[in-house]
């Protein structure tokens, strides 16, 4: 009696469970045919304002979702794995995506700007559900009576704790803005896609669809991933591949952007030259001076050319990049090199002075470059100050020197700053480079009579060296990428004299967020990703011809 | 489920909750303007057509949040629009204004507004200079509010000084002005010398306010006092500007010439008058050698007592005031070949083409530029009443030190040129051509005769071919 009443139940739960297979089915099938409606009107009229890679590029979109989901159906109806997986991660997407669509267009997103107010003050009720938490459960044997009080506290904590966050006024914003149709179809979409996800989700699902121990385990081990890989996909390479379909249109970040090909990458390196008559001619008598700009003169085989660029902003830009490296990197490398070795010493107090010389790392750029604004200021800044002392002293010509506004100065002003900034970093790097290298091998040179000049060059150096490529990328990276120092330490006018602390990405910066030329500056960063990937490339190049220093 | 695993599930339940309830509340802060529009209204459209864009969902029926922001200078200037936007709030029925300080020229005020327009996050009303009306307006970014100003009673284009109303009712369209209106002037300023006088009384320089009452102070008469100041040792400098536009714009200016042709379509830079005044400037620096190194900051060694004559605005006032600690005064800018002249510089309330208000919105210009409000302002020393108000006025002279606060006055009646839009072509590429090229021959890196030669080839690019 008791089996057949247990097959019944299983019977019954067998068949409640295909049910919901047969509905999640039905589910995907439905999204397969709003892909395909979606696609009809994308291509009938609808969003015609849209230019066509837009288009082409949703229509992949909607091409994939109806593939997958009616995938999804079939495979589901066949109780085949598959299905389930497919049907699990459209699901998980699509909760996601209503979710935070819903979020987005409640203005919960910008709501965060507000959290502290609310959340400040509804924090001590919190805090309250958390002793009522506390009192029902701690102790070996809560008794029944102190449970209770202790759940009492709990909810009432709690209760006030949501009303004091916001329930009330969230909850009659979220009704409002259900008024729109597009929030109120996202909103009910929610629901589908939960409940199909939970029901997929479920053990009697799973083994009906034959789930296996090792299959469940790899989905959890997904969903773990998921909000990382999400992240990345959203925060990082949606935006690269944004910003790649940008750098080929002439968008402004406000209107349509128009399709402009390689127009941007052409006009950034448009380069001419032209023979000059005699090296004091004018460069527009022999340039098209509506397309290009004088950008420099050279002499070759005893002629005179001028060399015309159509952006010549873009060529300073890259000149006083490649300087910037060319200058920083050795200045907060090699120092931090021999500042290592002194700082690696076993003297009392030196944790004193590792802190210290690590100390600008984690100071905030704009603070720094503020102060160095002052130190640099010519007329009235400490650093002309003790040069001027110091010449008086020495009975020499004070060299008055303008360090942020004169032209052949500013840029070195600035490589100053960072490199002082970035030594540090590059110590501590170096710092643990050096304690991971034995002592045994300094202690068989000492046996052997070097001295410590020759461990250096022959022990440390060498052994070094994974940790040197290591800097040496990282900070070429970020040189490569100069901008807020300059931004900050060279005030209202960030390019400088002349443009002479103007960089590439601070040009960028200026085309995209003060010029209206986010299409433009979309270029001008692929070709800085370009220029960047190139030398980073070459350095690892480097690293493997010469091979690694413990290998040596 | 062991119980206190439940309990802090139910903790974790609630604190999650709890967080995405106090981001859905909105608290004060809610954006009132929607996400901007896939193309935004040409400037044309959005003189024909008010926007349509839905209230915000945290607002209710009867009551509408209005943003509004402008650059201030100093936390007082925050201070006095606060309780500005306080008052207007309880004035204005329905509305409920909320005030956002924006950030300063150094923090980029004008880059943050733009990044909020195209995210679509950007205040309802809005503070931009003169010079940016053009970009904003051709772009769709503001709106047209010539419409509900002709139907607003007691409204007038005249109530303000005529030469911010030209290009702010300018409709790039038909390239006329009255025909449209991008907002109310905020205030406007000028130029003048801020003076040492100190150290002009140890140099024993005549006085320059003496020489402008006499009619005797221009260029000649100014390098007389600046060279005796700068005599007076090493680290002491006659004169000292900042490196912008506006400083070196006024040499070119006052020796008759201009950045612009005479219809603004084209660069003037290159006229035999901006090639004078930008040559006499030259010579100060590098002739002369009686100011500070053109692109050093003048403004800390004025203040710490190094510099004779100080060339800035009005919006320099506040800061001289609580930092300098010798006797000092302001003389209007001396007049060049051409005559007397300064800028007239100023920056306008605007709104957001996007804002779902519009009527509101522009219920609040008006209120931010009524001649009380503006007296206000005023009587802070950081602006002159953009009104053509006798009220602004006496508001705005009643902030002494310094003594001579007519000087900035007159400037307004001395031939200033107006701050202005570039509506035939871009003014942020046309100044990114202009400045390091005229920094170049201040510096002594570049020949006048090169610049010239060479410099409207390069600045006319900023132009609409």
């Amino acid at each position: 009696m008791a089996a057949a009443t247990a097959t019944t139940e299983t019977k019954t739960t067998g068949h409640t469970i295909l049910r919901w297979i047969k509905a999640a089915a039905g589910w995907h099938l439905l999204l397969a045919v709003g892909g395909v409606v979606g696609l009809g009107w994308l291509w009938a009229g609808g969003g015609t304002e849209r230019v066509i890679v837009f288009k082409v590029v949703a229509s992949l979109l909607l091409v994939a979702l109806t593939a997958v989901n009616a995938l999804a159906a079939v495979d589901l109806l066949r109780l085949r794995h598959r299905g389930r997986v497919v049907s699990l991660a459209v699901n998980y997407l699509g909760f996601l995506f209503c979710l935070f669509a819903v979020m987005h267009r409640a203005g919960g997103f910008t709501g965060f700007n507000t959290l502290a107010n609310n959340f400040g003050r509804a924090l001590p009720f919190l805090f309250l559900a958390l002793i009522g938490v506390a009192i029902s459960n701690l102790g070996e044997n809560p008794g029944a009576n102190r449970k209770m009080v202790g759940r009492g506290i709990t909810a009432v904590g709690g209760i006030l704790f949501l009303f004091l966050a916001g329930l009330a006024t969230a909850g009659r914003a979220l009704v409002i803005s259900l008024t729109d149709p597009t929030t109120l179809i996202l909103f009910v979409a929610l629901f589908p896609f939960g409940l199909f996800l939970w029901a997929i989700w479920r053990q009697p699902a799973a083994a009906r669809l034959g789930a296996k121990n090792v299959d469940n385990e790899m989905l959890i081990g997904w969903a773990f991933l998921s909000p990382n890989f999400l992240g990345f996909l959203l925060f990082i390479a949606g935006p690269l591949l944004f910003s790649f379909y940008v750098s080929f249109t002439d968008w402004d970040a406000f209107g349509n952007a128009n399709w402009v090909g390689l127009g941007n990458y052409g006009r950034a390196l448009n380069l001419t030259l032209a023979p000059l008559a005699d090296a004091a001619q004018r460069a527009n008598e022999v340039l098209d001076v509506r397309v290009y700009d004088e950008l420099a003169r050279i002499r070759l085989f005893g002629r005179s050319y001028v060399i015309g660029a159509q952006d010549k902003l873009f060529w300073i830009a890259l000149g006083n990049t490649l300087k910037f490296v060319v200058f920083a990197v050795p200045l907060s490398v090699i120092p931090a090199l021999f500042l290592a070795n002194l700082l690696n010493s076993k003297v009392p107090g030196m944790k004193f002075f590792r802190a210290v010389y690590f100390l600008p790392s984690v100071a905030a750029v704009v603070g720094i470059a503020l102060v160095w604004q002052l130190l640099f200021n010519a007329s009235v800044g400490y650093i002309n100050y003790f040069i001027t002392q110091i010449t008086t002293f020495l009975g020499l010509t004070d060299p008055k020197i303008r360090w942020l506004s004169a032209s052949d100065t500013a840029l070195l002003a600035v490589v100053i700053m960072a490199a002082w900034q970035w030594l540090g970093f590059n110590t501590v790097l170096f710092l643990a480079g050096l304690q991971s290298i034995p002592r045994v091998l300094y202690e068989a040179a000492t046996v052997d009579g070097a001295g410590s000049g020759r461990q250096f060059t022959h022990i440390t150096v060498p052994l070094l060296a994974p940790t040197t490529f290591f800097v040496l990328v990282t900070t070429t990276i970020q040189a490569m990428q100069i901008f807020e120092h300059i931004f900050i330490v060279m005030g209202t006018n960030p390019a400088g004299p002349a443009n002479s602390t103007l960089t590439l990405v601070l040009y960028l910066y200026q085309k995209g967020f003060q010029r209206f030329e986010q299409g433009y500056a979309s270029s001008l960063a692929w070709i800085l990703f370009a220029i960047i990937f190139a030398a980073t490339l070459f350095q690892v190049q480097r690293q493997r011809m010469s091979g690694s220093g413990y290998d040596a | 489920m062991n119980p206190i695993r439940k309990s802090l599930y139910v903790f974790v339940v609630l604190l999650i909750t709890a967080v995405f309830l106090a981001a859905c509340s909105g608290g004060d802060s809610a954006p009132a303007t929607q996400a901007p529009a896939t193309q935004p209204p040409t400037a044309a459209e959005s003189s024909d057509e008010m926007p349509t864009a839905e209230p915000a969902a945290a607002e209710t029926m009867d009551e509408i949040t209005l943003r509004w922001r402008t650059r201030p200078d100093n936390q007082a200037e925050i201070d006095v629009y606060q309780s500005v936007s306080d008052e207007l709030d309880s004035e204005m029925s329905g509305v409920k204004l909320v005030y956002e300080p924006g950030g300063s020229e150094s923090s980029s005020y004008q880059d943050v507004l733009r990044t909020e327009l195209a995210a679509g996050t950007a205040p309802d009303v809005f503070w931009i200079p003169g010079t940016d009306i053009a970009d904003f307006a051709t772009r769709g970014l503001i709106m047209n509010l010539r419409d509900m100003a002709d139907a607003t009673e007691g409204y007038s284009d005249e109530n303000f000084y005529p030469g911010p109303m030209f290009h702010l009712t300018f409709n790039p369209e038909t390239g006329n002005s009255g025909e449209a209106l991008w907002g109310l002037p905020r205030d406007v300023s000028t130029f003048a010398l801020y003076l040492n006088l100190d150290l002009l009384a140890e140099s024993g320089a005549p006085d320059p306010r003496e020489l402008a009452a006499n009619g005797e102070w221009n260029w000649d008469t100014f390098l007389e006092v600046a060279t005796a100041i700068n005599a007076l040792g090493d680290d002491i400098y006659g004169y000292g500007q900042n490196a912008w536009w506006g400083p070196y714009g006024y040499w070119i200016n006052a020796a008759g010439g201009g950045f612009y042709n005479e219809d603004r379509t084209a660069c003037g830079l290159d006229t035999p008058e901006s090639i004078a005044g930008l040559e006499f400037e030259s010579r100060i620096y590098n002739e002369y050698n009686v100011a500070v190194p053109y692109g050093e900051d003048s403004e800390p060694p004025f203040l710490a007592g190094k510099v004779g004559m100080f060339q800035n605005g009005r919006w320099a006032t506040p800061g001289v005031r609580s930092s300098a600690n010798f006797n000092w005064d302001v003389v209007e800018l001396p007049d060049g070949p051409a005559g007397p002249s300064n800028w007239l510089f100023w920056g306008a309330y605007v709104v957001n083409a996007n804002t779902a208000h519009p009527e509101e919105a522009w219920k609040l210009v008006q209120e931010l530029t009524t001649a009380e409000t503006q007296g206000k302002i005023s009587a802070l020393g950081a602006n002159i009443p953009s009104r053509v108000s006798q009220e602004a006025l006496d508001a705005f002279l009643t902030f002494t030190p310094p003594a001579n606060n007519q000087a900035f006055l007159n400037g307004l009646a001395r031939n200033p040129a107006t701050e202005g839009p570039l509506w035939a072509g871009s003014w942020p590429e046309f100044d990114a051509i202009m400045g390091p090229a005229v920094t170049a021959v201040l510096n002594g890196d570049q020949s006048i005769d090169n610049f010239a030669a060479t410099i409207c080839d390069e600045a006319n690019k900023a132009f609409n071919q």
